[in-house]
């Protein structure tokens, strides 16, 4: 495979997850710092059952994000009743915690040393379906009821209340949503990569998928995605940049935040009219000319 | 007597928790919102002191100062850069997640610029521990405590008898009114920052003694969250009281389990609290403002 | 039997009573005007009703359905539409988008409708749209339907709260001082707004509002308020001269 194709299979993968950020944190207003370690579900678990079940991946992944989701609703059922900072605060907890238990059940998951041996299947094309699978979506789930319903919720919850929404279901449902696409997206990397281990899965990792996130746009799932190929892209190109990178997307995202608070793109999305548009163009200017 | 090994081990590292833990609920206090780049400020600190201090020989005391000093000079300077626009242009609070979050994400990634994943050691600073009557106490610990008592009786007294903490606590109850009153509300703000900073500090340097000096070091605030979050969101005595409890619940739990499976646990237990008594030991549950 | 009966209200914060022995009965079709100075407590009794706080005593049932103890979301569903002093918008969400807010909660598709285009999902999403559609124009607003509210003026973001409440389909209505900022003229435009809509949808209004002519011309009841305690009740033709009523306002006379 070749470097350009290999880098933009990884950045495919990094889409499906920030997509999920997207509807949890973009949309709902949600911050996850344990993110990652739904990534980590999906990808241990779907590894395991192939590698050690001899499990196929068709059944594998499937049970894998169903595993997250059932996890994600244990951490967010006490959560999703109480204040935002709740939901960061104990899903920083659970990262630490699956970290921890990823580095100990060393039977099953290999420990420190990391799951091997996992089989190589996803390719450019399953990385490219999946990504623009996932982001049909979670662009439907925006212009749906529940998406409507996110955002103002992230806007004013009292408000959202008085108006008949309910707030906790609405705050679960976005938050499950975001756990099953980071799983998938933990699917997708694992039989990538052929290999995981615990500290692919940090605070870190979830901390850039947000940065990702708000730097493209908080409302706009369009600037989430352009921003991971940026942000992803660059310091993989030009690779004298990759150990200043955590420095460089902090320093951006500070700018962002003090000089242009909407992040780059704001609200604006690319929709289907946008495309079509674009094609008509040319026809457009040349019967002006016409004239 | 094992028991009372238990309580005298988890007390010292309580009492490490218990800075952490203010430290993040004197911020949440003020502004109402969650500092996460406190962990990354403790790594930075300690690294400071490290590299200012102890490793070029200086003692126990020139390393705590230093680290002391860096803590609240960088805590200061994060408020400039990444929460100072937010309050003056009354941003939605959820960038003050994405401040904090970035500031963490800046503050690691400049010490893992600097020592790579490499992992240092400060010098022995102690010797042999204490035996008294069977129970080991180590000499570190009980410097330890008492540091971190004298360090948070210090911070009670400026809370409750001096100006700026009567102006502190007028700020965390309301901001607006509080400027209305004359108090000079940015320069009350600046002074949480670098008081939480300091405090920080002091835990980056008390960590590194008890464990190694490593870039992801920080991710250990998550138990001072843990803890502040069993002793009620925003209170600083149940902060302490929660860092005490979570400290001697952990060290027995490492006892029994062993140290790899005990943050699984700490994170049930918090998961427990929170569908028990969502308010924490001290009940006092700060709502989002209608 | 009447669509709104408050019996006996209290509701104190710390030593603050902001609400002591409120009691209110309200009928379809009527408006009822709670005034009185500021801090006498007569947002906290919107916010009791509407379920922010929970009150410290008293019943409160709508429909003959007690609704006391539920929680904010169910009390909006059971039929209870309300507007906010400070104005409490949706930010990133068109005009539209804030009116289907209202709706969604009873529009009937599902999560995997909202992730896939499914046939249910046109389907309610026509018919929210309409729905919606119908209240901005009620309140004028339908020519801004797909802009911004953040862009608006004051008096038309009044206007689209009030839409807002209305998709909520009450039966009782609650406006929190609706006239606040508005110029004369669009004082006067939002008081045939309020009576047409009060003869349209014939649900029960209270209304706090601190423009007397307002509140006295279209409100067939009165509740004055003063620290808490109902001083007065009555037509406003009664309010106006009791003498309670013009010393909370106007202070005591000397001599």
């Amino acid at each position: 495979m070749s470097l350009y194709s290999h880098i933009l299979t990884q950045i495919l993968i990094t889409v499906v997850s920030v997509s999920g950020v997207f509807v949890l944190t973009g949309m709902t207003g949600m911050f996850s710092l344990g993110q990652a370690a739904f990534m980590a579900i999906g990808a241990y678990t779907s590894g395991i059952l192939v590698t050690k079940l001899a499990m196929p991946i068709i059944v594998a992944w499937p049970a894998a994000v169903l595993l997250a989701v059932l996890v994600g609703l244990i951490v967010g059922l006490p959560t999703v009743r109480l204040r935002r900072d709740y939901i960061s605060l104990v899903t920083l907890g659970f990262g630490e915690a699956i970290t921890a238990l990823l580095n100990r059940a060393t039977t099953i998951t290999g420990g420190a040393s990391g799951l091997t041996g996992i089989p190589k299947r996803t390719t450019l094309l399953i990385a490219f379906v999946s990504a623009a699978a996932v982001v049909t979506l979670i662009s439907f789930f925006k212009s749906s009821k529940y998406g409507r319903q996110c955002i103002a919720v992230r806007s004013d919850e009292l408000a959202a209340k008085s108006m008949g929404i309910n707030v906790p279901r609405v705050k679960m449902i976005a938050f499950l949503i975001s756990v099953a696409v980071t799983a998938y997206g933990g699917c997708l990397y694992a039989f990538y990569t052929a290999y995981v281990d615990p500290t692919l899965f940090g605070w870190q990792r979830s901390a850039e998928w947000i940065i990702m996130v708000f730097f493209g746009g908080v409302n706009s799932l369009t600037g989430s995605i352009l921003s991971t190929f940026v942000l992803s892209g660059l310091p993989e190109v030009l690779r004298f940049l990759q150990s200043y990178r955590a420095i460089i997307y902090a320093v951006l995202v500070l700018l962002v935040i003090n000089f242009r608070p909407s992040g780059m793109l704001g609200e604006w999305e690319l929709t289907p009219k946008h495309i079509k548009r674009l094609f008509k163009r040319p026809k457009g200017a040349r019967a002006q000319e016409v004239d | 007597m094992q028991i009372l090994q238990y309580l005298i081990n988890g007390i010292a590292l309580g009492s490490v928790y218990a800075l952490i833990a203010t430290g993040f609920s004197l911020i949440f206090n003020v502004l109402k919102f969650s500092n996460f780049s406190h962990g990354a400020l403790m790594t930075l600190s300690a690294f400071s002191g490290y590299f200012i201090a102890a490793g070029n020989g200086w003692g126990l005391v020139p390393t705590i100062l230093v680290s002391v000093l860096t803590g609240a000079a960088v805590s200061l300077f994060g408020e400039f850069v990444a929460f100072r626009r937010i309050l003056t242009h009354n941003t939605s609070p959820v960038y003050f997640f994405v401040s904090s979050i970035t500031l963490g994400t800046l503050y690691e990634g400049i010490v893992v610029l600097k020592v790579g994943a490499n992992f240092y050691n400060y010098p022995r600073f102690f010797g042999k521990p204490y035996r008294i009557a069977g129970l080991f106490v180590a000499r570190s610990d009980i410097i330890i405590f008492c540091i971190s008592a004298a360090a948070l009786l210090l911070l009670a007294y400026m809370i409750r008898k001096t100006k700026t903490g009567r102006a502190l606590r007028s700020v965390s109850f309301d901001r607006d009114t509080a400027s209305l009153m004359g108090i000079n509300v940015t320069r009350t703000i600046q002074f949480a920052f670098i008081v939480s900073g300091a405090l920080a500090g002091l835990a980056g340097v008390f960590l590194g003694i008890n464990y190694t000096l490593y870039p992801t070091m920080g991710s250990i605030v998550v138990k001072g969250f843990i803890a502040s979050v069993i002793g009620g969101l925003g209170s600083l005595p149940g902060a302490i009281i929660g860092a005490m409890l979570l400290g001697i619940l952990e060290t027995t739990l490492i006892s029994i389990i062993g140290s790899g499976y005990a943050p699984v646990f700490t994170f049930v237990i918090m998961l427990v609290f929170l569908l028990v008594r969502p308010r924490g030991i001290a009940g006092s549950n700060i709502q989002e403002k209608a | 039997m009447a669509v709104l009966k408050i019996d006996n209200l209290y509701k104190s914060f710390g030593g603050v009573k902001a609400i002591r022995d409120f009691s209110l009965t309200a009928d379809r079709g009527e408006i009822h005007g709670i005034i009185g100075p500021n801090g006498a407590g007569k947002t906290t009794i919107f916010n009791v009703i509407s379920g922010i706080y929970p009150p410290d005593s008293g019943k409160i049932s709508m429909n003959g359905k007690d609704i006391t103890h539920l929680e904010q979301h169910q009390i909006a569903l059971a039929g209870m539409g309300r507007t906010f002093q400070n104005i409490r918008l949706f930010k990133g969400l068109s005009v539209l988008d804030n009116v289907m807010c209202a709706f969604d909660p009873r529009s009937k598709y599902g999560v995997a409708g909202s992730l896939a285009p499914l046939p249910g999902r046109f389907r309610e999403e026509k018919r929210g749209r309409e729905f919606c559609m119908h209240f901005l124009q009620m309140v004028g607003l339908e020519k801004q339907a797909h802009e911004h509210p953040e862009g608006m003026s004051y008096g038309h973001r009044r206007r689209l709260e009030i839409a807002r409440a209305l998709a909520c389909e009450p039966t009782v209505l609650l406006l929190d001082e609706p006239a606040a900022g508005l110029n004369p003229m669009e004082v006067g435009g939002l008081t045939q707004l309020i009576l047409k809509l009060s003869n349209e949808f014939n649900f029960a209004i209270l209304l706090i509002e601190h423009r007397l002519e307002l509140v006295m011309n279209i409100s067939q009841i009165i509740h004055v308020q003063n620290f808490g305690k109902t001083i007065a009740v009555g037509k406003p033709s009664e309010v106006r001269n009791d003498p309670q009523v013009i010393e909370a306002y106007l202070g005591k006379e000397d001599g």
